[in-house]
C-alpha cells in the first residue's frame, strides 16, 4: 500500500469521531428533553458541529484513498453512503435551528431531531449491508472479511483514536463555552433593549 | 383507553372531512404524481427489458416526492384558523393529535399509490397489480408517513416552512428508500420471498421505531 496507507489513521481517527460526536449529540438530547436545561442544548449543538466536520473529513481522506486503492474517487458503497447522509443529516438539523427565532423551541426541535436521526442512522447502516460492501473492516467477527494488519499497525491506530478522541473532548468543551458566551451577549444585548425601548413599547 | 380511541377516531374524521371538502391537497399531488411519471418517461426513455424492474423504484420516488407536497399542508390549516391551542384544550391526551395527523396522511398516501398505480400499470402496459408490490407499498406508506408528519410538525413552525421539510425529511427516510426500491425490485424480477424478507422487516421495524419515538416526543413540539 505506501505511502496512502499513512492516510489510514487519520481516516479511521475522524470516523470514530464522527460518530461519536453524533451519539453524544443525541445523549445530551435526551437529557435536554428530560431536564429543559439549555446548556445541554449547547453541548449538543456544539457535538453536531463537530461531528459534521469529522465527518466531512472522513469523506474527504477516504477518497483520497480510494483512489489509488479502488481506483475510482467515489463508490456507491454502504460505508460510503451512510456516512455522507449521516452528514446530511446535521446539515439539516442546523437549518432547523436557523429556521427557529423561540429559543425553547429551537432547542426542543434540534433535540428531537438530533434523536431521530441518530436512530436511522443505524437502520440506513444495516439496510445498506444487505447490498455488498468492499470498504474494509477493521472490527469484524468474521476473520476471513478482515484487514491483515499487524501489530505496530494496531498500535498506531489505538494511539489515533485515543488523541482524536481528547481532540474531540477538547472541541466540545471550547466550542460549548463560546455558544453559552454569545448566548450571554445576546442576552444582554436584549435586555439593553428592553430597558432602552421599553417604555416606548408598552406605550 | 376506549376514550382516547374515541377521540382518535374523531379527530382523524376531522382531518378527512377537512380534506374532503377542499379536496385541495389530494388534486394537487396527484396531478403533481403524474407529471412527474411523464417526466420521468421523458427523462429516462424507458427500455421496456429494464422498465420492469425499475418501475417501484420509479413509482417510489413519484410516490415520495407528492407525499412530501401533501406533508407540509398537513399541519397548515391548525395554524392558519389558529386552533391549535383549542384542538390541545380539547383532546386528553396529546400523543392522539399526532397519531391522527399521520393516520389521515397514510390514508391519503395509500388513496394516492391506488390511484397512481393502474394509471401506471396503464401507460406502460405493464401489470402491478401483484399482493407482495402493494404490501411493499403499503407499509412503506406508513414509515413514510410516520417519519413526515413528526418533521413537518416542526417544520411548519419554523421560519422557512415548506423549504425545510424535504431536507430534513430525506436523509432520515433514505433506509425506506432502500428497502422500497430493493424489495419491490426483487419483486418484480419474480425472486422468491426469502429473498427479500428482510427489507420488508425493515420498512416493518422503521414504521414501529418512527411510530413510538413521535408518541414519545409529540408533547415537546406542540407545547410552549
Amino acid at each position: 500500500m505506501g505511502w496512502v496507507q499513512k492516510v489510514f489513521y487519520f481516516h479511521v481517527g475522524a470516523g470514530w469521531l464522527g460518530m461519536l460526536a453524533f451519539a453524544v449529540a443525541m445523549v445530551v438530547s435526551i437529557i435536554y428533553l428530560r431536564k429543559g436545561d439549555l446548556k445541554m442544548d449547547a453541548i449538543a449543538a456544539s457535538a453536531a458541529e463537530i461531528g459534521f466536520l469529522f465527518s466531512i473529513i472522513t469523506t474527504l481522506s477516504g477518497m483520497i484513498w480510494a483512489r489509488p486503492s479502488w481506483n475510482t474517487w467515489w463508490t456507491w458503497d454502504p460505508r460510503l453512503t451512510t456516512m455522507v447522509i449521516m452528514a446530511f443529516t446535521y446539515l439539516a438539523y442546523f437549518l432547523l435551528r436557523n429556521g427557529m427565532d423561540n429559543p425553547i423551541k429551537r432547542a426542543r426541535f434540534g433535540s428531537i431531531y438530533l434523536i431521530v436521526g441518530f436512530i436511522t442512522v443505524p437502520i440506513t447502516f444495516f439496510s445498506a449491508r444487505l447490498l455488498r460492501s468492499i470498504h474494509p473492516t477493521v472490527f469484524s467477527s468474521n476473520s476471513g472479511e478482515k484487514m491483515a494488519m499487524t501489530a505496530p499497525m494496531y498500535q498506531t491506530m489505538g494511539f489515533s483514536i485515543f488523541a482524536f478522541t481528547i481532540l474531540f473532548v477538547f472541541l466540545l468543551i471550547l466550542r460549548s463555552q463560546l455558544r453559552m458566551e454569545e448566548q450571554k451577549i445576546k442576552d444582554a444585548e436584549a435586555l439593553e433593549n428592553e430597558i432602552e425601548f421599553g417604555e416606548v413599547n408598552n406605550g | 383507553m376506549k376514550k382516547w380511541f374515541a377521540t382518535l377516531k374523531t379527530l382523524i374524521w376531522k382531518d378527512l372531512l377537512q380534506e374532503w371538502r377542499s379536496k385541495d391537497m389530494l388534486t394537487a399531488m396527484l396531478a403533481f404524481a403524474i407529471l412527474t411519471i411523464f417526466i420521468f418517461n421523458y427523462a429516462m426513455e424507458l427500455d421496456p427489458r429494464t422498465r420492469a424492474s425499475l418501475a417501484p423504484g420509479i413509482l417510489w420516488v413519484v410516490i415520495t416526492f407528492s407525499g412530501t407536497l401533501g406533508l407540509n399542508r398537513s399541519f397548515v390549516a391548525e395554524q392558519e384558523q389558529g386552533s391549535f391551542d383549542a384542538l390541545v384544550l380539547a383532546v386528553p391526551g396529546l400523543g392522539s393529535i399526532w397519531l391522527a395527523k399521520q393516520i389521515t396522511n397514510f390514508l391519503i398516501m395509500l388513496l394516492l399509490i391506488l390511484i397512481i398505480l393502474p394509471i401506471y400499470s396503464l401507460l406502460y402496459n405493464q401489470n402491478l397489480f401483484n399482493p407482495a408490490l402493494i404490501a411493499t407499498f403499503v407499509l412503506g406508506a406508513w414509515a413514510f408517513s410516520a417519519a413526515g408528519t413528526l418533521l413537518a410538525s416542526m417544520s411548519s413552525q419554523s421560519r422557512m416552512r415548506d423549504l425545510l421539510l424535504p431536507v430534513m425529511l430525506f436523509p432520515i427516510l433514505m433506509p425506506v428508500n432502500m428497502a422500497v426500491v430493493k424489495a419491490g425490485e426483487g419483486i418484480m424480477n419474480g425472486l422468491a420471498f426469502a429473498s427479500y424478507q428482510n427489507w420488508l422487516l425493515i420498512l416493518l421495524v422503521y414504521g414501529i421505531i418512527m411510530t413510538t419515538i413521535s408518541l414519545m416526543v409529540f408533547d415537546y413540539v406542540i407545547l410552549e
